[in-house]
This record gives C-alpha cells, sequence and structure tokens, in this order.
C-alpha cells in the first residue's frame, strides 16, 4: 500500500483560486498517508501544467497521479494522458471536480476549501488502490448510417460518401429532402432549394 | 437530392424506419423497417401510368398542407428522389375495399402488388449520424387569438412557401386560401410558439426572422400595390448577409412593426389584426387579407423515443443533447452517434450544412482507424464468488451480462460438475456500474472503481 502519490491543484485562473484557497488544499495534501509531492498551479491543462505532472512523475518516482481540478468530462483524458507520457500507466490518475461541484456552487472560501481538502483526501485514499488498466481494441464495421433525408442527413450524407465510405440514409417519408424541398426560394441569396 | 441517389457509396431506404438498434460505437445493429409501399421500386420505371389513371384524385396533397389534390398512388411530390410512386393504403379503393385495381391492370411493368408487406431489416453498421429535423409548432391548440385555425387565411409561413413555391398548388401565384383571390394586404406575425413561455416555448427558432423578411419581400416584389406588415419582437439578423437582407426586405417595402399581435377577427372577408406600435407607444389596427404565422420549431415527432432507443438523451424542450454546448456540438452522449442539422435544436440552412459536414467529419475520423481502443473500466466477474444468481443480467441497461455455464473439477467425494456463472461482454458494457448493487457476493466489480475503492473513500471522508 505504500505508493508515492503525487497531487496537482489546478486554479483554473480564478475559477477555482477565487473560492478555493488552492495552496492550502496542496500543503494539506502533503500531510495525507502515501502523498509525497504536492503543488498548486495556475493552469494544470496547459502545456506547463502538463509539463508540470510529467516531470514531478519522473522526479518524484510518482506511482500515483491526483489531479483537483475541473471535471472528468472536460479534461479526464487530458491527464491520462499526461499521465501516460509522464510514465505511468494511463489509469493511475485520480481526477477530483473542485470547480463544477465546489467553487462554483458557493462563495464561502472556508467552507469550500475545506470541502477541496476533503474531495481530494478521498481521491488519494481511493488512488492508493488504483490498478493499472489495460484497453482492449474491438474491430469497426465501415459503414454509416445517416437517419434522416432532410438536408442535414443529405450533405452527411454526401460527405461521408465522398470521404469514399458507404453510408445508408433512413428516411420515413417516401422520398429524401425533407422540409428543404417544401421551400421556395432561399435567404440570403434567393436560390431554389431543389 | 439527386447527388445523395446517385453516389455509389449511398445507398437509400425511404418510407423506412429505425425500429431497434444494439450494439456500440464501430459495431451497431439497426433493425430497419421498411413499410410497405405496394409498388416494386426495382421493376417500376416510374411512368406515371397509375397516378394518371387512379380514380381516387380528390385526397387533400399533405405536402402542400391540403392546398391541392393527389391521388392515392402518388408520389410525395412530382420531383421525389427516388421518382416511384406508392400508395396510401388508407385511402387505396383496392386495399380499403377490394374494388378498382386499375392501377394493377394499367402498370406496364406488374410493378403493382397489392399483398405488399413490411420488411424488417438488420443492419451492421459502425457510427449513426442523427438528422431527423424538425417539425412546425402547433400553433392551432395554443394560439385562441389567432383563432385555432379557424380563420382559413391564417397561415403558417411553410404553407405561404407551398403557395409561392413554383411547384406548388398555385404554381407560385399567392393566393387566399378560403376564396382564390389574390390577397393585397399580408400580414406577418413572428415568434408564434418561440419566445413564449406560456404558449410556447422559451428559445428563439432563429430562422423565422430571416424567412419572414424573404417572405415580406417577395409579396413586395410579386403583387403589384401590395402591402407587407411585419409584427416583431426583435429582429434578429446573426449571419453572414442576413442584416443587409433585411435591408433589401425594407428597401422593398415591407413595414416592420414593434409589437405583439393581441387578436386576429374576421370582418366581411378581410382580418383584422390588434396589436401596438411599443416604439410609437400606441395601440393599432391593421386591416389584411392574409395573415402569415412564422411558427416556432419543434423536435421532430418520435425523436425523444428514437433517442431512448439508441441510448441517448434529449435535452428540456425535446432537442437532442450534444455532448458539449460549445466543445462537442455534434457528438452525443452515445460514443459514435453524431447530431447533424436541427433535431440538435435549431438553426438555418447554413449552420444545418456546416454542422452535417462537422458529423460527416467524426464519421470519416472514426472511419480513418483500423480498430477502436476501448474503454476499460468496465465491469467484471470473480467467479470464485459469483453464485450464478442472475439477478444482475437484467439491470444492465447495455445487455453486457449473461450467465455461462463453467465446469468445475469438484472433490470432497464429489466429480466434476458444471453451474452457471456471470460473464460480462466488455465491448457492450459501458462501466455505468448499475449490476453492482444487484451483486450478492461482491462478485461483480467495477474496474477503476472496484468496492475496496469506494469503501476507502468514504473511510477517508467519515473517519
Amino acid at each position: 500500500m505504500k505508493k508515492r502519490v503525487g497531487v496537482f491543484v489546478c486554479e483554473c485562473g480564478t475559477n477555482i483560486a477565487a473560492t478555493v484557497d488552492t495552496e492550502r488544499v496542496a500543503e494539506y495534501a502533503k500531510t495525507l498517508p502515501g502523498v509525497v509531492y504536492a503543488t498548486n498551479y495556475k493552469y494544470m491543462c496547459s502545456d506547463p501544467g502538463q509539463e508540470l505532472i510529467r516531470n514531478a512523475i519522473q522526479e518524484q518516482n510518482l506511482e500515483q497521479v491526483v489531479v483537483a481540478s475541473c471535471s472528468p468530462r472536460m479534461h479526464e483524458n487530458t491527464f491520462r494522458k499526461a499521465t501516460a507520457t509522464g510514465g505511468l500507466n494511463a489509469y493511475m490518475m485520480e481526477m477530483v471536480n473542485i470547480r463544477e461541484q465546489n467553487s462554483w456552487v458557493t462563495h464561502d472560501r472556508e467552507q469550500a476549501t475545506r470541502k477541496a481538502q476533503s474531495l481530494v483526501r478521498m481521491a488519494v485514499a481511493k488512488a492508493l488502490r488504483n490498478r493499472p488498466l489495460q484497453a482492449a481494441t474491438v474491430p469497426i464495421t465501415k459503414k454509416a448510417m445517416v437517419i434522416g433525408g432532410g438536408i442535414a442527413g443529405m450533405q452527411a450524407a454526401l460527405d461521408i460518401a465522398e470521404g469514399g465510405q458507404q453510408v445508408v440514409i433512413v428516411e420515413r417519408e417516401a422520398s429524401i429532402g425533407g422540409k428543404m424541398t417544401q421551400l421556395d426560394k432561399t435567404f440570403p441569396t434567393m436560390d431554389c432549394a431543389a | 437530392m439527386v447527388a445523395a441517389a446517385q453516389h455509389p457509396n449511398i445507398e437509400l431506404m425511404t418510407y423506412s424506419e429505425v425500429t431497434q438498434v444494439s450494439g456500440y460505437i464501430g459495431n451497431f445493429k439497426v433493425t430497419v423497417k421498411q413499410k410497405p409501399k405496394y409498388v416494386d421500386w426495382d421493376a417500376c420505371t416510374g411512368c406515371g401510368t397509375c397516378m394518371e389513371k387512379c380514380p381516387t384524385k380528390k385526397l387533400a396533397d399533405e405536402f402542400d398542407f391540403g392546398m391541392g389534390k393527389r391521388t392515392a398512388i402518388h408520389k410525395l411530390f412530382p420531383q421525389a428522389v427516388p421518382g416511384k410512386p406508392y400508395i396510401d393504403a388508407e385511402n387505396c379503393l383496392k386495399l380499403t375495399k377490394d374494388k378498382c385495381g386499375i392501377c394493377e391492370k394499367v402498370c406496364p411493368t406488374d410493378s403493382i402488388n397489392f399483398k405488399d408487406m413490411a420488411v424488417f431489416k438488420e443492419i451492421e453498421i459502425g457510427a449513426i449520424v442523427m438528422a431527423t429535423g424538425y417539425d412546425q409548432f402547433d400553433w392551432k391548440s395554443a394560439y385562441g387569438e389567432y383563432g385555432y385555425g379557424k380563420y382559413p387565411d391564417v397561415i403558417s409561413g411553410l404553407e405561404f412557401e407551398r403557395l409561392i413555391s413554383a411547384g406548388g398548388p398555385t404554381g407560385g401565384k399567392i393566393i387566399r386560401p378560403s376564396d382564390g383571390s389574390e390577397p393585397k394586404n399580408i400580414a406577418f406575425i413572428k415568434c408564434v410558439g418561440s419566445r413564449d413561455d406560456t404558449k410556447g416555448k422559451s428559445y428563439c427558432s432563429r430562422a423565422c426572422c430571416m424567412y419572414t423578411a424573404k417572405h415580406a419581400y417577395q409579396v413586395k416584389t410579386k403583387i403589384e400595390d401590395s402591402e407587407a406588415y411585419v409584427f416583431y419582437m426583435d429582429v434578429r439578423t446573426a449571419g453572414k448577409n442576413y442584416e443587409e437582407f433585411y435591408q433589401r426586405a425594407l428597401n422593398a417595402g415591407a413595414k416592420y412593426i414593434r409589437g405583439r399581435v393581441s387578436k386576429i377577427y374576421p370582418q366581411g372577408n378581410k382580418l383584422i389584426l390588434k396589436s401596438e406600435d411599443t416604439l410609437l407607444g400606441r395601440q393599432l389596427e391593421v386591416e389584411a387579407d392574409m395573415v402569415v404565422l412564422a411558427t416556432a420549431m419543434v423536435p421532430s415527432t418520435g425523436a425523444a423515443e428514437l433517442a431512448k432507443k439508441i441510448g441517448f438523451s434529449v435535452d428540456k424542450d425535446g432537442w437532442f443533447q450534444e455532448a458539449h454546448p460549445k466543445l462537442q456540438p455534434v457528438e452525443t452522449f452515445a460514443a459514435g452517434v453524431y447530431l447533424a442539422g436541427t433535431c440538435q435544436g435549431p438553426k438555418d440552412i447554413p449552420d444545418t450544412v456546416a454542422q452535417a459536414s462537422g458529423a460527416a467529419v467524426k464519421v470519416l475520423g472514426l472511419f480513418s482507424k483500423t480498430e477502436l481502443a476501448t474503454e476499460p473500466m468496465t465491469s467484471e466477474v470473480d467467479i470464485s464468488k459469483c453464485s450464478g444468481c442472475g439477478l444482475c443480467v437484467p439491470i444492465c441497461p447495455y445487455n453486457a451480462l449473461s450467465l455461462v455455464e463453467i465446469k468445475e473439477r469438484g472433490g470432497h467425494g464429489h466429480g466434476p460438475f458444471t453451474r452457471q456463472v456471470a460473464e460480462v461482454n466488455s465491448s457492450l458494457c459501458q462501466g455505468c456500474g448499475a449490476c453492482l448493487p444487484a451483486c450478492r457476493t461482491l462478485a461483480l466489480n467495477l474496474k477503476g472503481f472496484s468496492n475496496d475503492q469506494l469503501v476507502a473513500e468514504v473511510d477517508a471522508l467519515c473517519l
């Protein structure tokens, strides 16, 4: 269980830092079991921010990475890649959302900072139990289906077809064309809709 | 249209609907129902003899909103692609009363088949582009002040398009649906159903300001001594050359009045519109021969059910939900399913075409790979703990769990035996974790979110 964890607290400009004392969160993280390195930085997703993670992995011999920043939906892939290029399995990274679920939903700096500390404490406990995971691969059926044969469907189908791939257009009416076929001239050029 | 129909890489399945979707990115299985057309389109040459001879000639043509007439065997419109007719089963004399059958007799290629049935086809594909479009807001059930549809000369913008279209029921001549006379004064009301929280939708439908400007311009240039009154809340012309187009309508003589029309009522054969001019701060009444409503766009009928079948969400108004409003506007939360056009939200033609090309690029990007990495955070079964109870199987929303038989060596006086255990198809598993609470022996675990990790998190928070 004695794994070396690094904690990276993002300020997201003022998105997080205005409400969460990121320096205090980083200092607190250093006191947690397993954590050997912790720091805060203005934009962790930026190039220098990712470089910070990569360097720390190598210089501090980190085995686990915890990034406290935005929603995983936003940057989980970014930090997984940074972790992988730093030399670790991409799934040895835990993300803590201290923006959408913390700094953006309160003005209370003290409470927000304490919540960020709790969230980081939880993530470190989880990270200590992370196992490397490997992505499997599946084949791709290279044929697309476009549902709807109006102007959007036709354009998408034509572009895919021009790209050299097979497309099926499924249209519920007996003709493709959609609403466009009901239009006369179209703005702003007044050319025909057919 | 013709370009799409003729492209060697495009297969058209018209008069067809998607009934079932299973699988995952790169490997979907879609069941498509081909509705019965009663005409063998492979044999049909589209000569049109059947439509000429069909005795049921006076059906209201839906394509022209009932302003034109059609036969029971018909094309959706004369330039339909594919240019083949189909039979409207509800109104065909042969199919409803077993009479007539003239089309079968006159067809030179024996293409008519009254026994045609729906065909279900299963198709394997790697990506889906949703392009289901929009419908018009049903103003007739909401706007009593505009007559709930009981005044024939109050029509929607799309109906007006049919009237001014060279291919429409009047050959492009603007007439009043009530008496066929040419209207002189035409009033346009914008935001009918749009930007109206009480009766309609809160959003702006985005295309109406421009097509209303176009309509007003067309009235002024097509009808001599005409007046085009446009009642508006705002004029939104955010698009390339749009403001210039609006100015063109103004220069042509369109009269823009800032105000909501509060009532329309008939007087003689005219319609009176009561409104106010909020710029002048006074009440006014306008006499019109015809009123055109710029109705809101709403999601296409059945769109939400289709989204549910495929496994992605819709927003509060029923539009397909994009994965991110700014950074992933063509992706959905279902990997491999992309959005094009108004199914994602109201937009005009240039934006629709741009988004469609964006969706196409996403598909081509996916297809440029030879294989696809799967998300490794999936469920796993510890078969030494699994009792084979099967409780997890029906819970999985992705059909990723099944029961399989495994052989055990036996021992302690038992011979070899077989037993059931759960198995995870990791290609189908999306890692949602819904199966975990169902597992009473803790045999199921989500990789990356294992039971011991979650307990450790709770301990870290509470202890």
